[in-house]
């Protein structure tokens, strides 16, 4: 037991040190608060730099890097300088939690360009909601901008939703009407299940029992195994060392000889087909952003490869192996711009004016332009969801090759918007 | 019916090559009283080893270089990590998980966060009741088998073996007799280390080669040990394949993660009926 007793004296005097150590704080915390108004602009990068995603992490992580830098070259964001701090949110919902608090509370970060990783994104969204923070989801879980959204979460990439309204009526009428869909068991698997579950039903054809396998199953052969004969469509949903497994393994027991291989741009991210060594061949692939320069061939995106240091054909990192994730990490480089836009449109000066930020973000259209390579989008004012153009593409002879083009406007006529948060008071 | 057998095939084929990782767990673990939460990413060390100097060599090549090379990188681990920290079995756990990072963050940092496949050196299928299976996964598991074979007789048939039983048996009693105690354990860790490697490379053109790779394959290597009974070589290896066909054959009628949670409740009956493990007073 301690002997430690306090006296009247000691009391006080650390009552009193206590309370200047309170009082000094809070006045340190109003002057980040109202007194920014002149200094630099602070954009939080919530990356997933270590774990699982972390092939896809790097590239966000390297996208809002030249993002900032390019915006610095051209003089910042109205004229003031931005700084991007980064925290690694190590592919770990639990993490990525403390590290946006951390980003938002310690490093003062004013908007937040975010994590790609579903699980992540949906666990920072009620966070940066709690602190009143932009939150730009980069990952395609539908409820970042759907049943869990904010009037504080955007997303400028597609979701489910619209993968599954971009893809899913073309690989119906082409491809066959009898679906297996096998995905891993977590938020983003179940949410392409639900979506294009309930879109090739509607278009009247026929979705069997879902296959999910487990995160750490490294043995596909049970799960595929499963698959009925009877399927005609396959659409898988994986990322990472477990699309290599899928590939790999179903090319091995011979699945692309009685069905078609269906999937979405996730699934071949952060992998160049060629070095499936065959096992990607005649795979179908919903992309956001086409793999190769020609498909998508302008001077924005020519520039756009340059800055990231990447190929024109397999979008793989001068000198090491890497290749670009490409269908996503885009949005890391965009979302920045589109905060500029916005923060110059609004006027905004300090955190009291997040709500002009906001209403700006709202409805805006970002031209094809340096800023936003991937093309001309709506950020839709309902549901806060970036309506984009889509391709469809085939692995040939170890390319990404576009099949069609499905426009914004094509999907915008097939997605109307399901929630509307621009009604909610901020 | 056809499923049924083909699931059980798989699963004994998938057991073999987790029972030649799980042996070089145990072996560690019933001689140096050591749980090394690094031995999954020793497994990931061979995927990512096999599959660079398969690229230059060939695989044949690199599946005897890549045990070799487990070998010298256990001794070294043994010497630097393992035999400083032995005194405390607490303490031996904070080590290998801090290796456990060590590894997979200098993979990261040098091969890349990128997965890669690694084509099979055997190509093609064959039938297996209903389903087209692939044949390199039947050399794997008969290779697995056949270093498991021989590792058993390495350990009875060799004076090293012999040594390794008898330190294990009684510590003191071997040092009186003269065997080098202390060169036996490093020798065993080394052993443990390649076996993980050799694993690695077996699996790696059936898997997927990348840092975390090691990450998933520990517990499962964990579950045959504990099961098997702590340190009990032949029990591990029986455990190893008795929970990939169990989980095969329940996979064939449930789904697939059914069958991974009933794994898991075998392992914590284990646990309670006979806590020493399933195969407690057979021989060690």
């Amino acid at each position: 037991m301690s002997k430690y007793q306090p006296d009247r004296r000691s009391f006080l005097s650390h009552a009193l040190a206590g309370g200047v150590a309170a009082g000094t704080s809070y006045l340190g915390l109003t002057r980040d608060l109202y007194a920014q108004a002149s200094g630099p602009i602070i954009l939080g990068s919530h990356c997933e730099l270590t774990g699982g995603f972390a092939s896809w992490g790097y590239w966000h992580d390297k996208a809002a890097k030249a993002a900032v830098q390019l915006v610095n070259e051209q003089g910042g964001i109205a004229g003031r300088k931005v700084e991007l701090i980064t925290e690694d949110t190590e592919s770990n919902p639990a993490t990525g939690t403390r590290k946006l608090r951390s980003l938002i509370e310690r490093n003062g970060a004013n908007f937040i360009v975010g994590s790609v990783h579903s699980g992540v994104m949906l666990s920072a969204i009620p966070v940066a909601t709690e602190l009143k923070t932009v939150y730009f989801s980069a990952g395609e879980a539908t409820e970042a901008t759907g049943s869990k959204g904010t009037r504080y979460s955007f997303r400028t990439g597609t979701d489910t939703y619209a993968l599954a309204a971009a893809g899913a009526p073309w690989a119906f009428e082409n491809l066959g009407k009898n679906w297996t869909i096998i995905s891993p068991d977590y938020a983003w698997g179940h949410s392409h299940y639900q979506e294009h579950k309930a879109m090739v039903e509607r278009l009247g054809g026929k979705v069997n029992d879902p296959i999910f396998v487990p995160l750490d199953a490294k043995d596909m052969v049970p799960y595929l195994a499963k698959i009925p004969q009877e399927t005609q469509v396959l659409f898988s949903v994986f990322f990472g060392a477990q699309s290599i497994a899928f590939y790999t393994q179903a090319k091995s027991m011979g699945l692309e000889k009685t069905m078609k291989m269906y999937s979405i741009c996730g699934t071949m991210e952060a992998i160049a087909p060629a070095d499936l060594q065959g096992a990607g061949e005649g795979v179908y692939i919903v992309e956001n952003f086409p793999r190769v320069l020609k498909y998508k061939d302008d001077e924005f995106h020519r520039e756009h490869n340059k800055r990231m240091g990447i190929d024109d054909v397999d979008a793989r990192e001068a000198n090491s192996q890497r290749v670009m994730a490409k269908s996503h990490a885009w949005q890391s480089w965009e979302n920045v711009f589109a905060l500029k836009n916005a923060i110059e449109k609004s006027g905004w000066k300090s955190k009291n004016d997040d709500k002009l930020v906001i209403e700006a973000l709202e409805g805006m259209t970002l031209p094809n332009s340096l800023g936003h390579p991937q093309g001309t989008k709506i950020l839709r004012r309902e549901d806060h969801s970036g309506m984009v153009d889509c391709y469809i593409s085939r692995v040939e002879n170890g390319k990404l090759e576009v099949k069609k083009k499905v426009t914004k406007e094509d999907l915008i006529k097939a997605l109307p918007p399901r929630f509307d948060f621009s009604k909610e008071t901020i | 019916m056809d499923l049924v057998i083909a699931l059980t095939i798989n699963g004994l084929v998938w057991g073999l090559i987790v029972a030649l990782i799980a042996l070089g767990l145990s072996i560690i673990f019933g001689l140096l009283d050591i749980i090394n939460v690094a031995h999954g990413d020793f497994f990931m060390v061979g995927t990512v080893l096999a599959l660079v100097i398969a690229g230059t060599t060939g695989f044949w090549i690199a599946l005897v270089l890549v045990p070799l090379l487990g070998l010298a990188m256990g001794l070294v681990v043994e010497r630097l990590i393992i035999r400083p920290t032995i005194s405390a079995a607490s303490l031996t756990i904070v080590t290998t998980f801090g290796l456990s990072m060590i590894l997979q963050e200098t993979v990261r940092a040098t091969f890349g966060a990128q997965p890669r496949r690694m084509a099979a050196p055997i190509q093609g299928t064959i039938p297996l009741f209903g389903l087209e299976y692939d044949v390199y996964r039947l050399f794997a598991a008969a290779f697995a088998a056949l270093c498991i074979v021989a590792f058993f007789l390495f350990l009875s048939r060799t004076t090293l073996g012999t040594w390794i039983r008898a330190v294990r048996q009684d510590r003191e009693t071997a040092t009186a007799l003269g065997i080098p105690v202390v060169r036996v354990c490093a020798f065993t860790f080394g052993l443990g280390t390649a076996m993980a490697l050799l694993g690695g490379a077996i699996a790696a053109p059936i898997t997927t080669v990348e840092f975390r790779t090691g990450v998933d394959i520990l517990p499962v290597s964990f579950m045959a040990v504990v099961i098997g009974g702590l340190g009990n070589l032949k029990g591990t290896v029986a455990a190893a394949v008795l929970l990939a066909v169990l989980e095969g054959l329940i996979s064939s009628f449930a789904d697939p993660t059914l069958a991974r949670i009933t794994s898991l409740a075998v392992m914590c009956m284990v646990l309670l009926v006979k806590p020493r493990g399933l195969f407690a007073g057979a021989t060690r």
